[in-house]
C-alpha cells in the first residue's frame, strides 16, 4: 500500500517542476530542452503543422537560443501560451524565452518584471477595407464597424486613432485571426484592422483576396521582440545577442548554406561572428561556435524571414522596415565583437 | 385433453378472420393516426416535409455530392461543396495532438486501458469485482499518465507540450471524472457530517465550485494558480487544469450523491448499526453501494456534462480537439475558411460520444426502475 | 451518527480518546489547522510572488481609464470612463443575455418537453431528435455555428431584409425602431398602470367566483382586452404617446432606432437551444411522473383534451420541473461566459478578458467577476425557491 502511494505520489510529481535559482542558462543546459512560450497559434509567426511540427518568425528566434545555448535548434519544447497568460507563464517560470508577438511597451518592461531582449520583428497596426466600399484612405472611416483580434493594444490603438481624428466606430471584437476573417468576409464589419503582418495573412485567406485593400495608414508603432526574466542579466544577454547573431548574419552575408565556408576564409568580421576567432562565446557562458550553429540550423534573419512571411511564403510580405538599415530598413545589430 | 375422446365433437371453428380495414390498421391506418389526425395535425405534417425537402438536397450536396475526400493539401480542394481534405490531413492531430508518431500506441494503450477498467464489471469474476474495481479505476489515471510521459516507466519521455486532440479530450474528462467521484463523495458526507466545521467547510466547497463559470475556473487554474504555488516550483499547465476539473466535478458529484443519500431509508443506518458496523463500514459498505446504484443516471449526465466542458480549454489555449481545429485554420498553407467543416467534424464526433454515454444512461436508469409504474 | 449510549453500570468507563465526542472535536481541530496552513500557505506564497514580480495590488485600478470600446452598453459608455463603468457595461450585458436566454428557454423547452407527447408522430420523433442533438453537442460549437454559420449568411448592410421599412436585418444585426416619448406619454403610462391594478383585481375576482360558485370568467380574454382598450383610449385622448425613430443607412451602417448585434443574437439562440433541450427533458420527466390515472379521471369526468394537460398535468408536473429548472438556470447564467468566445461583450469578456489584459490585476478581477456569477446564481436559486413554495402548496397536506 505504502509503494503504491510512493508511485502515485511519483506520476504527480511529473507535473511540477522546481527551478534552481543557479541561474537560467545551468537551468536550461541541465533540462536539455528550452522552453518558450509561442503563440497558439498565428500565421507567419508561430504555428504547427499537421505533422505537429512548429514554424514562424517568432518559433526561429526559439530555435537560435536553443542553437546557441545547446547546439541544437530542435531541443526546444513549445509552451503555446494565450494573451493573458504570457507574461504570468514567464514571470512564473513556466518559460525561459517569451516569443509571441509581444509588443514592446514602456509598461511591460518597466512594470511587469520583464525585459525585452531586442526586436524580430518591425510591425504596426494598418486597416484592410474590401474594395467595394470604395475607401482609399483611414480617414474615410468615420461611422464603420471594424473587425478586431482581441489584443491589447490592437483596441487601444485603435481607439485613440477614431478619438483623435474625431470620427466613430463600432468595434467588433473576435477572439482569433481566423475567426476575425470569418467576421470580415460575412460583412460584420466595413473594416478589419490588425497588425500588418496579420492583414496579409488574413487577406490571403479570403475566399477572393483581391477584393480587399490593405490601407496606407499605419497608426502604431508595433515592434515585436523576444522578453525575458528581469534579474536574470546573464540569460538577457545570450537572447539578446542570439537575435542580434541573426541579424548580424545577414549583413555580413553568411547563410546557412555558406557558413561553414566562411568560417575557414571569410572576412575576419565572418570569423569573429561565427567563432573561428575571438571568443563571443565564452564571454557568455556559451561554445565558441554558437552563432555558427543559430546560423548553421536555423538561418540567418533574411532567410527566416523569406521563409516564414516573405516572398516564397504564403503571406507574401516585403521586407519594408524589417530589410537591414543599409537596405533602406531600421534592422540595425550592434556588432558583434 | 381431447385426444382420448371416442366420440367426434362438433368444435366451433371460427371464420378465418378479415383483415382489419385499412383504415385501422396497416401503414394508411398508421398514416392517418399519427400524421393526419386533423387539420393542424396535417398542416403541421407538410410543414415539416416541405422543410425536410427544401433543407436535405443542398445539404447532402455540399456534405458528399461535391465534396472533395482524396488529397493532401489546400490545393486539392477545387470543387464547390466540403473539404474533408481538411479533415484528412489534421485527423491525427485532431485525434492524437503533436504525439510522435512513433510513441502514439501509448495513447491507443491508454485508451484500451480506460475501456478495459470502465468495462471491468462485465469480465471481471465476480469474487473479484468488488475488491478490484474502484481499485482499477482510482489507479488508472496514474497509470494513464506514466504511460504517456514515459519516464517512470522508461520509455521516451514526451512532455505534456505534445499531448492533444480529442485523445486529450477523453483522457482528461475520465481522470477528472474517476477522481472526482471519490472526492465528491467526501464532501457529500462532509456536508452530512454532525460536526459543525467539516460541514461548513464541505458547503463551502460544494457551492463555489457549483455556483461559479467553469469558465471562470479555468482562468483561476491558468493565471491565478501560478501564484500561490512557492518561487521556482513550476506545475504543469495540463496538470493544473486536471486539478480544476477535479475540483469542479467534486462539487457538481456532491450535489448528486446528496440526492442519492436522500432515497436511502433510515432503517438502512438502523440496521448497520444494530450489526454493530462502524461509520466508515456502514458509510462504505452499506450506504455507498446504495447511493451510487441510486444515482448512476445523473452521475452520467454529470460526466457528459463534463466531457463538453473540456472544449472550454479552447479559451486557456491547451491543444484539445476544438483548440487544435482552430490552429488549423490558421495554418498558412490552410488558409481558405473550413471552419464549418472543422466544427462540424467536432461536433459530430463529440454528439456519437456523448449520444453513447446518454444511451447508456438511459439503459442503467431502466434497469433501476423497479417501481411500479404504468 | 450520534453516540451511542452505553448500559449502565458498565465497569469502567472508556477511555476519553474514545468518546465520539471528543474525537469529532479532535478531527474537526486537525481539519481546521490543515486547511487553515494551507490557506495561510497560499496567500503566503501568492504575496511574496506578487512582490517579486512587481505586480499591483488593490481596487485602485477601478478609477483610472479604460482606453478601450465596448461594441454594446445599456448604459452611456466610451473609451475616457473608467474601469468600474466597463464592469458595470459587462455586468448589465450578461444579466441582458441571461434573461432573454432564461425567457426563450423556458418557452423553447416547454413546448418541446409537450411535443414529445403529440399525437402526431413527426412532431414526437422531431421533439426526440432535437434535444437528442443539442443535449450532446459542446455549447461552445453551437455558438459558433450559429454566429459563424447561420448569423453571418444573412445579407450585407445594402442588402438588408426589411419588414415595412422599419424593422431591418442583415449580417450587422436587426434594427427596430426606437420609440421615442411624446406629449401623451404621461396619460399613456397611467392608463397601463389603470389597465394592470384592474387586471389584478379581476384575477382576484375571477378566483373568488369560481371558488365561490364554480363559474369560470373567460379571465384571459378579458385581460388582454384592458390591457389594448385602456392604453387605446388613453393615446385617443391625450394623443399619440411615442413617435417612432426608424433606422436608416447612412454611411456605413444604419443610424437610429435600436440595434440588436448579431453578438447578441448568436448567443441567445444558443443559449435558447442548448438549455431549451435539457429543459424539455425536464419536462418531459415532470409529465411522465404525473401517473397516468390522473389523464384517465381528468377524461372521465369529461374535460376537454386541451384542458387536461393545462389544468391537470402540468401543474402536477410543475412539483418536478421547477428544481430542475433552477439548477437549467443557473447553468445557462453560467454558460454565458462563453461569450468571450464571439466577443459578445458580457462581464467576462468585458472585466476578465481586456480589463484583466490591460491592468494584469488577476486576483482582484477574477475574484470580483465570480462573487458577481455567485451572487446572481444565488438570486435565481433565491427566486426559484420562493415559486417552488407556491407550486408545492398545490400538494395536498
Amino acid at each position: 500500500m505504502k509503494k503504491l502511494a510512493s508511485i502515485l505520489t511519483a506520476t504527480l510529481a511529473l507535473g511540477i517542476s522546481t527551478t534552481a535559482t543557479a541561474g537560467t542558462l545551468e537551468d536550461v543546459k541541465k533540462r536539455g530542452t528550452l522552453s518558450c512560450g509561442v503563440s497558439t497559434g498565428l500565421a507567419g509567426f508561430s504555428q504547427k503543422d499537421e505533422k505537429g511540427q512548429w514554424s514562424g518568425m517568432d518559433v526561429d528566434v526559439c530555435r537560435a537560443v536553443a542553437a546557441a545555448v545547446l547546439g541544437d535548434a530542435s531541443k526546444v519544447s513549445y509552451k503555446p501560451l494565450t494573451a493573458k497568460e504570457r507574461f504570468t507563464a514567464l514571470q512564473s517560470g513556466e518559460v525561459d524565452v517569451l516569443s509571441r508577438n509581444t509588443t514592446w511597451t514602456h509598461t511591460r518592461d518597466t512594470s511587469l518584471g520583464l525585459n525585452f531582449a531586442g526586436v524580430n520583428y518591425y510591425d504596426g497596426q494598418g486597416f484592410m477595407v474590401s474594395k467595394k466600399i470604395g475607401v482609399k484612405s483611414a480617414l474615410e472611416l468615420n461611422g464603420a464597424a471594424v473587425c478586431i483580434q482581441a489584443g491589447t493594444t490592437t483596441e487601444l490603438n485603435l481607439a485613440d486613432y477614431f478619438r483623435a481624428n474625431d470620427m466613430e466606430y463600432t468595434a467588433v471584437t473576435f477572439d482569433t485571426s481566423d475567426q476575425t476573417r470569418a467576421g470580415f468576409e460575412s460583412g460584420r464589419c466595413d473594416v478589419l484592422t490588425s497588425d500588418q503582418s496579420q492583414l496579409y495573412a488574413i487577406r490571403i485567406g479570403l475566399k477572393n483576396p483581391s477584393d480587399a485593400v490593405v490601407l496606407p495608414e499605419v497608426i502604431s508603432k508595433e515592434p515585436l521582440g523576444p522578453v525575458v526574466r528581469q534579474g536574470d542579466d546573464a540569460w538577457f544577454n545570450i537572447v539578446k545577442w542570439s537575435l542580434a547573431a541573426l541579424i548580424e548574419a545577414e549583413y555580413l552575408g553568411v547563410t546557412s548554406a555558406n557558413a561553414e565556408q566562411m568560417a575557414k576564409s571569410g572576412s575576419p568580421e565572418q570569423q569573429r561572428l561565427l567563432g573561428t576567432t575571438g571568443d563571443s562565446g565564452e564571454k557568455m557562458g556559451l561554445s565558441k561556435d554558437w552563432a555558427k550553429n543559430i546560423v548553421m540550423q536555423v538561418g540567418n534573419y533574411g532567410e527566416i524571414f523569406e521563409r516564414n512571411v516573405g516572398m516564397s511564403s504564403p503571406l507574401q510580405i516585403a521586407r519594408g522596415l524589417n530589410a537591414q538599415w543599409n537596405k533602406g530598413g531600421i534592422l540595425y545589430s550592434n556588432p558583434i565583437r | 385433453m381431447s385426444s382420448s375422446s371416442h366420440h367426434t365433437t362438433r368444435v366451433f371453428e371460427p371464420k378465418p378472420s378479415q383483415p382489419a380495414p385499412v383504415t385501422a390498421a396497416g401503414p394508411i391506418a398508421w398514416l392517418r393516426n399519427n400524421l393526419f389526425a386533423g387539420p393542424l395535425n396535417s398542416i403541421t405534417t407538410l410543414v415539416i416535409v416541405a422543410f425536410f425537402l427544401w433543407a436535405i438536397p443542398p445539404l447532402l450536396d455540399w456534405l458528399l455530392w461535391s465534396a472533395d475526400f482524396s488529397g493532401t493539401t489546400q490545393q486539392d480542394c477545387t470543387s464547390s461543396g466540403a473539404c474533408w481534405v481538411f479533415i484528412q490531413a489534421w485527423s491525427q492531430q485532431l485525434f492524437y495532438g503533436s504525439f510522435p508518431d512513433t510513441e502514439i500506441w501509448r495513447i491507443n494503450l491508454t485508451l484500451v486501458l480506460l475501456a478495459l477498467v470502465l468495462s471491468s464489471p462485465y469480465w471481471l469474476p465476480h469474487h473479484l469485482r468488488n475488491r478490484l474495481d474502484l481499485a482499477l479505476l482510482v489507479i488508472f489515471p496514474f497509470v494513464a499518465i506514466a504511460i504517456l510521459d514515459g519516464r517512470i516507466l522508461g520509455l521516451e519521455y514526451v512532455s505534456t507540450d505534445f499531448w492533444g486532440g480529442f485523445s486529450l479530450n477523453l483522457l482528461l474528462a475520465s481522470a477528472s471524472i474517476i477522481l472526482g467521484m471519490p472526492l465528491g463523495f467526501l464532501w457529500a458526507l462532509g456536508r452530512r457530517s454532525n460536526m459543525p466545521m467539516a460541514r461548513s467547510i464541505s458547503v463551502i466547497l460544494i457551492e463555489f465550485f457549483r455556483g461559479v463559470p467553469v469558465l471562470a475556473l479555468f482562468f483561476m487554474g491558468s493565471v491565478m494558480l501560478p501564484l500561490f504555488f512557492p518561487e521556482g516550483t513550476n506545475v504543469d499547465k495540463l496538470l493544473r487544469v486536471w486539478i480544476v476539473l477535479t475540483l469542479f466535478m467534486a462539487g457538481y458529484m456532491a450535489e448528486v450523491y446528496r440526492g442519492g443519500f436522500q432515497a436511502i431509508p433510515n432503517g438502512q443506518y438502523e440496521a448497520s448499526a444494530a450489526l454493530g458496523l462502524s461509520y466508515w463500514q456502514t458509510t462504505l459498505l452499506v450506504i455507498l453501494p446504495q447511493v451510487i446504484k441510486v444515482s448512476m443516471p445523473n452521475i452520467l449526465a454529470t460526466s457528459i456534462m463534463l466531457f463538453k466542458n473540456t472544449t472550454f480549454l479552447l479559451i486557456i489555449g491547451i491543444f484539445e480537439v476544438l483548440s487544435t481545429a482552430q490552429t488549423a485554420l490558421t495554418n498558412s498553407n490552410w488558409l481558405g475558411g473550413y471552419a464549418t467543416e472543422a466544427y462540424l467534424f467536432v461536433g459530430v464526433v463529440y454528439w456519437i460520444c456523448c449520444f453513447g454515454m446518454s444511451r447508456v444512461a438511459a439503459n442503467i436508469e431502466k434497469k433501476l426502475d423497479t417501481s411500479h409504474q404504468s | 451518527m450520534s453516540a451511542v449510549k452505553r448500559p449502565e453500570g458498565s465497569k469502567s468507563a472508556p477511555a476519553f480518546y474514545n468518546n465520539p465526542n471528543v474525537r469529532a472535536v479532535f478531527y474537526q481541530l486537525l481539519l481546521v489547522a490543515t486547511l487553515g496552513y494551507l490557506v495561510f500557505l497560499i496567500i503566503a506564497n501568492t504575496l511574496a510572488n506578487m512582490e517579486a514580480r512587481g505586480i499591483k495590488t488593490g481596487f485602485d485600478f477601478l478609477t483610472t481609464t479604460a482606453g478601450f470600446d465596448i461594441l454594446m452598453s445599456l448604459i452611456p459608455y466610451d473609451a475616457t470612463d473608467t474601469y468600474l463603468r466597463t464592469f458595470f457595461v459587462g455586468l448589465l450585458n450578461t444579466i441582458l443575455v441571461s434573461a432573454v436566454g432564461i425567457v426563450l428557454a423556458t418557452m423553447v423547452g416547454f413546448i418541446m418537453g409537450v411535443a414529445h407527447f403529440s399525437k402526431n408522430w413527426l412532431v414526437t420523433r422531431l421533439a426526440v431528435a432535437y434535444v437528442e442533438t443539442f443535449r450532446n453537442i459542446p455549447l461552445l460549437l453551437q455558438i459558433f455555428f450559429w454566429y459563424f454559420a447561420v448569423l453571418a449568411a444573412l445579407p450585407s448592410a445594402r442588402n438588408s431584409m426589411s419588414l415595412g421599412e422599419a424593422v431591418f436585418l442583415n449580417v450587422r444585426g436587426l434594427y427596430l425602431p426606437a420609440p421615442v416619448e411624446e406629449a401623451g406619454a404621461t396619460v399613456f403610462y397611467i392608463a397601463v398602470a389603470v389597465a394592470i391594478a384592474a387586471i389584478i383585481w379581476l384575477h382576484r375576482y375571477a378566483k373568488k367566483r369560481q371558488d365561490d360558485e364554480g363559474v369560470q370568467l373567460p379571465v384571459w380574454r378579458l385581460s388582454l382586452g384592458i390591457l389594448i382598450a385602456l392604453p387605446a383610449l388613453a393615446s385617443v385622448i391625450g394623443g399619440a404617446p411615442f413617435s417612432f425613430e426608424y433606422p436608416e443607412l447612412r454611411g456605413f451602417n444604419f443610424r437610429g432606432g435600436i440595434t440588436v448585434i448579431p453578438e447578441l443574437m448568436a448567443l441567445a439562440l444558443a443559449l435558447t437551444v442548448y438549455t431549451g433541450a435539457f429543459i424539455a427533458e425536464a419536462v418531459r420527466a415532470g409529465i411522465q411522473a404525473v401517473p397516468h390515472g390522473q389523464t384517465e379521471a381528468a377524461r372521465s369526468i369529461g374535460l376537454k383534451e386541451s384542458k387536461i394537460m393545462k389544468l391537470i398535468i402540468v401543474p402536477q408536473a410543475m412539483r418536478v420541473i421547477v428544481p430542475l429548472l433552477n439548477s437549467e438556470y443557473q447553468s445557462l447564467v453560467k454558460n454565458s461566459t462563453l461569450a468571450t468566445a464571439i466577443g459578445y461583450p458580457d462581464l467576462f469578456t468585458v472585466f476578465v478578458g481586456t480589463s484583466l489584459n490591460q491592468t494584469g490585476q488577476a486576483i482582484e478581477i477574477v475574484f470580483m467577476t465570480l462573487a458577481v456569477y455567485f451572487a446572481v446564481n444565488m438570486t435565481i436559486s433565491l427566486c426559484m425557491n420562493l415559486f417552488n413554495r407556491r407550486v408545492s402548496l398545490v400538494e395536498r397536506k
